[in-house]
């Protein structure tokens, strides 16, 4: 058990030092790539987790595709001191609220009955097939299927929408 | 987690290391000499037999050189860019069977470093973090010529990327499963290049386009943007970046080998050999196309991907899964 708590140990500092050096970093594009780091340590402890297949697509479809377009316009816009969209007052206002519902939300999920406590301990009744491709397939096909279709709608029409924004001549 | 295991994985990953550092200098010769006799030249043929340490004597040069990182560069970004090239890459190939089991002291040892059960898809998220390399090196350089080098082969690595994977599900549809070392097995009959003719035909090119490589390697057009993304990079980080887009070659071929030409199968010679003469014959094809083709223009890459190749991908995904569930 010895390894897994120490890999787990890893992955977690530096996920929350990558957070924190996003938040804090001046420039955007090491923003950018710390935010990076944060996802890469995530799917690491997903494998941890017995979910490999989640693991992958977290790297393929949020570090390897969204944060490559993410800097794609960071570096074409080459924003060095970005104008803030908030005064400083509000911003720290709907921080402190955002912190909190997160908060709140994470010690409601963990206190309640359904996961134990010290839930790496409690790893070995998961079966074998838990977080496989063809399991996630199968109840994303029968269980989620309407929740599924629904959001690739969804995408599609943000798909047409954005080709709409850019085709629209202006002036 | 016992030794023997620890033992063998670390023997094997010390094979592998070694392999990809001793096999590009032998490429990279392989590449000089092919193209010099295909331009009707000789290639380099002075330093030891046939010119085989020419690329050893270059490596040497470039690990004396000084080392340069420019005034305005952003200094952290421009010494990571081209570890993540190489890492990526060495990365990837860790999935990667490269021959049938073999029994050594009682230990039946599988020839692949890992055997993960989702490998195909490690593969291509590895392949796929190997962009911010070039983006990265394009961008902490501080020049704009670098800067335009990485911004295109971000969009051509991403355009591509969708049909290189599409392509890949087809074969996947067939197999059943998403582990390399089990879709290199099941090819022991018939290879899944001949149902999926096609979809060999749309990994190649996008392959060619993931890797840079002529005629898809626009991000270092020489006549447009000086050297592209590495325009500033000089000694042995401009070297990581030649290690890095050979260790990408392999890569690109070793999936292709794996996936759709049956693996390490092949009959009389042992199952590694079989696995080498793929590999080299795979890259001859790949500096075959570099003697042979022109630059495509930068619209016309972009066109062919979007409106051409992954159209091609996606039809082909719905015939297999159609005659899959017929």
């Amino acid at each position: 058990m010895l390894i897994p708590a120490f890999l787990f140990a890893m992955f977690a500092g530096v996920a929350i030092g990558c957070a924190v050096g996003m938040v804090f970093h001046r420039n955007p594009v090491h923003c950018a790539l710390l935010l990076v780091g944060v996802l890469l340590s995530i799917s690491g402890l997903f494998i941890l987790l017995n979910a490999s297949f989640l693991a992958a697509l977290q790297v393929l479809v949020y570090a390897g595709a969204i944060m490559v377009l993410f800097l794609f316009v960071l570096m074409l816009l080459n924003i060095r001191g970005e104008s803030p969209l908030l005064t400083r007052g509000a911003a720290k206002g709907f921080g402190i609220l955002f912190a909190i519902v997160v908060f709140v939300e994470l010690l409601w999920t963990v206190l309640s009955p359904q996961v134990e406590p010290g839930g790496m301990a409690a790893s070995p009744s998961v079966p074998r097939s838990f977080g496989s491709p063809a399991a996630i397939g199968r109840v994303l096909y029968t269980v989620w299927l309407y929740p599924f279709e629904i959001t690739s709608i969804l995408l599609l029409i943000a798909v047409i929408g954005a080709v709409v924004l850019a085709k629209r001549k202006f002036g | 987690m016992d030794i023997a295991f620890l033992i063998e994985s670390l023997a094997k990953v010390l094979i592998v290391l070694g392999f990809v550092l001793l096999g590009v200098p032998l490429i990279v010769w392989m590449e000089r000499k092919v193209l010099g006799h295909m331009q009707d030249r000789i290639g380099p043929e002075r330093v030891g037999p046939f010119g085989l340490l020419q690329t050893i004597a270059d490596g040497i040069k470039l690990f004396m050189k000084e080392d340069l990182v420019p005034a305005q560069a952003d200094k952290v970004v421009f010494i990571l860019a081209p570890a993540i090239t190489v890492i990526t890459a060495l990365v990837a190939l860790t999935v990667i069977p490269w021959g049938d089991q073999v029994t050594i002291l009682g230990r039946t040892v599988p020839l692949h470093i890992a055997d993960v059960n989702v490998a195909l898809l490690f593969v291509l998220a590895t392949t796929s973090m190997g962009v911010y390399g070039i983006v990265l090196g394009g961008w902490a350089s501080n020049s704009k010529y670098p800067l335009l080098g990485g911004l295109r082969s971000s969009a051509q690595m991403i355009s591509y990327e969708l049909a290189q994977g599409i392509s890949l599900v087809s074969v996947v549809l067939l197999a059943g499963t998403l582990s390399l070392a089990q879709i290199a097995r099941q090819q022991a009959h018939m290879w899944y290049v001949v149902p999926q003719f096609f979809g060999f035909l749309i990994y190649v090119i996008s392959g060619i386009a993931e890797t840079n490589r002529a005629p898809f390697d626009l991000p270092e057009a020489e006549t447009e943007l000086v050297a592209g993304f590495h325009t500033e990079y000089s000694s042995m980080k401009w070297a990581f970046y030649f290690l890095g887009e050979y260790a990408n070659m392999m890569v690109v071929s070793g999936i292709a080998i794996t996936v759709f030409l049956g693996g390490w199968h092949g009959p009389v010679l042992p199952s590694v050999a079989w696995f080498l003469i793929k590999l080299t014959l795979f890259l001859f094809f790949y500096i075959w196309l570099r003697a042979t083709f022109p630059r495509l223009r930068y619209d016309q890459l972009m066109g062919f991907g979007w409106k051409v190749l992954l159209p091609a991908s996606l039809l082909n995904l719905v015939v297999t899964a159609a005659v899959v569930a017929l």
